[in-house]
């Protein structure tokens, strides 16, 4: 066959038009297509609680939207894979991007994992949100203004605020302080960042022992007859994983939960797992951005839990409303940029939608600073066994929105925490 | 004075279950001369099983307070393992060290996969509460009685070893097998047989610790290696093949492992390693290990 130099470059021309992004199409065409959500969370292992949590709120949230239409009239389809060390993630992350085409992916609990995972997002170009974890090595941001990736509230917000509630109920009945943290940065990071708030409201203290139990450790006798032999009057525990109910269990046996005020930043993870028969009264609780059993929680909220009981037979934990709070701010920029555009947006027009953005998530208020940092609602109280559960839950309990809580753009955080101007 | 009672307490609940396996690993040492890297997988599998058991005993009324003896029920009926494995360490029996590291190795990893097909991947509790034995308290001291049972149990189970080893008939059996195998093949020894029953026991030990320390702890797949590697502590500081060696070494790691942490949480695997580097300097065989001539 003769080829004219017509006919080639009609052919070239078709050729290129069919390898451009799905993006050049027509609005119409595009929107025939379900949109693809990749969602990265770990099913099993230490962190399967949060990650379990997370994937079924997502799994509600498609529903209903589906139900509702989808987002900006095109159906929503999820992929999951899952979260398990920064190797093995970042290649499923790719696979999500390169073989399954998502339009968009969600997830990451882990903070190794998105600490790792932070730059390959910005070379995919897809609009990437992180559940949990941060692009922090320690507190120092190693990501700073992404394009493409939006995280989630520090890691240090929950630590911040159970230290600033600690001063504000016990101030004056402890002095004698101890720790037991996870081995890691999120661990010690929490743990500096009580005594540094300690050493900024001129709080006298001593710390009497720190134990850093490594992550998943399962054994913590030896752990506990050292913070026994401390005898501390306070002890600030970041514990988060399955390890908590087991080191909770032995500081009962220990006779710890008597003697000592607890004050636990993060253990709404493993709330379920927190039976009244170990856990005390009167402990410093923090459930995070999500208390299922919030009284005065918004109509999604209650509607969310409902479901949640009804269907797994368990109470979602934080993790559910950071999966939530990410779909539905996607959603709503989505949905924002393509009526702006009177077609399906490009992926910048979604970013620019989400900076700045806000939403009413199943915790309360929540929104998107421009450096693409989340801010949303804290919850912490003190815990208390008349429910109709078997696990303690909150009695007299503190809201706190992130504002309060984290550092601004830009700020090194052990020299925002000196000057922050904390209510309380 | 209180404080160090805790301390020393919690070193010697450490050690108790460090012991149980450790003394399962010399055994099939002494005896087979085959060093079992799955005796991890035995530790973590009776904890995975000792929970099922016992929840599914509960179900069925059995009382809380037979906790204990339940679990050790679940391990020893666990042993019933140890003679399938030993029939597939017979290939290797003749082969070099080598195979044998390889073959219990790759059962190691193998386990693992068995453990989370069986009971998945997230980390297992017994329901039963191990405090339903009371705790004995004392001005600031508190220990659970269960953790008094388990070292008691520990003990028990060493001196019934030290006695069934030294003065029984078999026992002496099992000594003359793993002192010269022809010999006691030419005498009229069973060796089969012995390294079948070697090998169980030794199986049994491993599944009765992790039964036992369940309650005071939880079940995850990693508590296999993490195991294997402060029992290979312990046989170092005790010495190869001996049973005093053993107990002594598990007592040296359990209380170096509880005093580090009491007193400089950061240097915990520092401080066993380190003793671990000294005995192999001064005394390669070990506390209680006879030099290899």
């Amino acid at each position: 066959m003769k080829l004219s130099r017509r006919t080639l470059l009609k052919s070239m021309a078709a050729a290129s038009a069919l390898a451009s992004p799905a993006t050049v199409f027509s609005p119409a065409i595009a929107q025939n297509k379900p949109l693809k959500i990749g969602v990265l969370t770990p099913r099993t292992g230490l962190a399967a609680s949060p990650g379990i949590s997370a994937l079924r709120a997502t799994e509600w949230a498609v529903e209903k939207f589906n139900a509702g239409g989808g987002i900006a009239g095109r159906k929503v389809e999820i992929v999951v894979e899952e979260e398990t060390s920064p190797k093995d993630t970042i290649e499923r992350f790719s696979k999500l991007v390169q073989q399954e085409q998502v339009d968009h992916v969600q997830g990451i609990v882990s903070t190794g994992v998105a600490l790792a995972l932070g730059p390959v997002v910005e070379e995919s170009r897809v609009l990437t949100i992180f559940w949990d974890g941060t692009t922090q090595d320690g507190v120092e941001e190693k990501l700073p203004n992404p394009k493409y990736l939006f995280k989630s509230t520090d890691n240090e917000c929950e630590a911040v605020m159970a230290s600033l509630l600690a001063i504000k109920y016990w101030k004056g009945q402890f002095k004698k302080i101890a720790g037991i943290n996870p081995d890691y940065s999120y661990g010690r990071n929490n743990q500096a960042a009580f005594i540094a708030l300690l050493k900024r409201f001129n709080i006298e203290h001593e710390v009497v022992t720190e134990q850093w139990p490594k992550v998943g450790t399962m054994d913590l006798t030896s752990h506990v007859a050292a913070l026994q032999a401390a005898k501390p009057d306070l002890i600030f525990s970041s514990l988060l994983f399955a390890d908590l109910p087991v080191f909770m269990k032995q500081a009962d046996a220990a006779g710890l939960t008597k003697s000592a005020k607890l004050v636990f930043p993060a253990a709404g993870w493993q709330h379920t797992a927190m039976k009244k028969e170990f856990t005390p009264e009167g402990m410093l609780f923090g459930h995070n951005t999500l208390y299922f059993d919030n009284p005065q929680a918004n109509p999604i909220a209650k509607e969310f839990v409902g479901w949640y009981a009804d269907k797994h037979k368990d109470y979602p934990n934080w993790e559910a409303d950071r999966a939530y709070f990410s779909l539905v701010s996607y959603k709503n920029a989505v949905e924002q940029a393509a009526k702006a555009k009177g077609g399906w947006p490009a992926v910048d027009d979604i970013i620019a939608a989400m900076e700045g953005s806000s939403v009413e998530s199943l915790g309360g208020k929540g929104g998107w600073r421009k450096d693409h940092i989340a801010d949303q609602t804290f919850i912490q109280g003190f815990t208390t066994h008349k429910n109709k559960y078997d696990f303690v839950t909150l009695d007299k309990f503190d809201s706190m929105y992130s504002t309060d809580l984290q550092k601004p753009a830009g700020a090194n955080f052990w020299e925002w925490i000196k000057t922050a101007p904390f209510k309380v | 004075m209180s404080a160090f009672a805790n301390i020393l307490l919690g070193g010697v609940f450490h050690a108790a279950v460090l012991f149980l396996v450790a003394a399962g690993l010399q055994l099939v040492f002494g005896v087979q001369k085959i060093l079992n890297l799955a005796c991890g997988s035995f530790y973590a599998l009776g904890a995975y099983f000792g929970i099922t058991f016992t929840s599914f005993a509960a179900k069925y009324g059995m009382p809380v307070w037979m906790l204990l003896p339940a679990l050790v029920f679940a391990g020893v009926i666990l042993g019933a393992i140890g003679p399938v494995i030993e029939r597939l360490l017979r290939t290797v029996y003749d082969r070099d060290e080598s195979f044998q590291l390889l073959l219990t190795f790759s059962l190691l990893l193998m386990f693992q996969d068995i453990l989370r097909f069986i009971w998945g991947a997230n980390p297992r509790s017994i329901d039963l509460n191990y405090l339903v034995y009371g705790k004995v308290v004392f001005s600031d001291f508190s220990v659970p009685v269960y953790n008094l049972l388990v070292i008691a149990a520990a003990i028990i189970i060493a001196a019934g070893l030290g006695l069934f080893l030294q003065r029984t008939n078999y026992g002496r059996v099992l000594r003359a097998t793993a002192e010269n195998r022809s010999m006691a093949e030419a005498l009229g020894v069973d060796v089969r047989g012995v390294y079948a029953t070697v090998f169980t026991v030794g199986t049994m030990l491993g599944t009765v610790a992790g039964a036992l320390v369940v309650p005071t702890a939880a079940a995850s797949l990693d508590i296999a290696v993490e195991l294997v590697v402060e029992a290979f502590a312990v046989v170092v500081i005790g010495g190869l093949g001996s049973m005093p060696g053993a107990l002594a070494g598990a007592v040296v790691v359990g209380l170096i492992h509880a005093l580090s942490i009491a007193i400089y949480p950061e240097l915990e695997l520092l401080a066993t390693y380190l003793i671990v580097i000294g005995v192999l300097l001064l005394r390669p065989a070990g506390l209680f290990g006879r030099p290899v001539t």
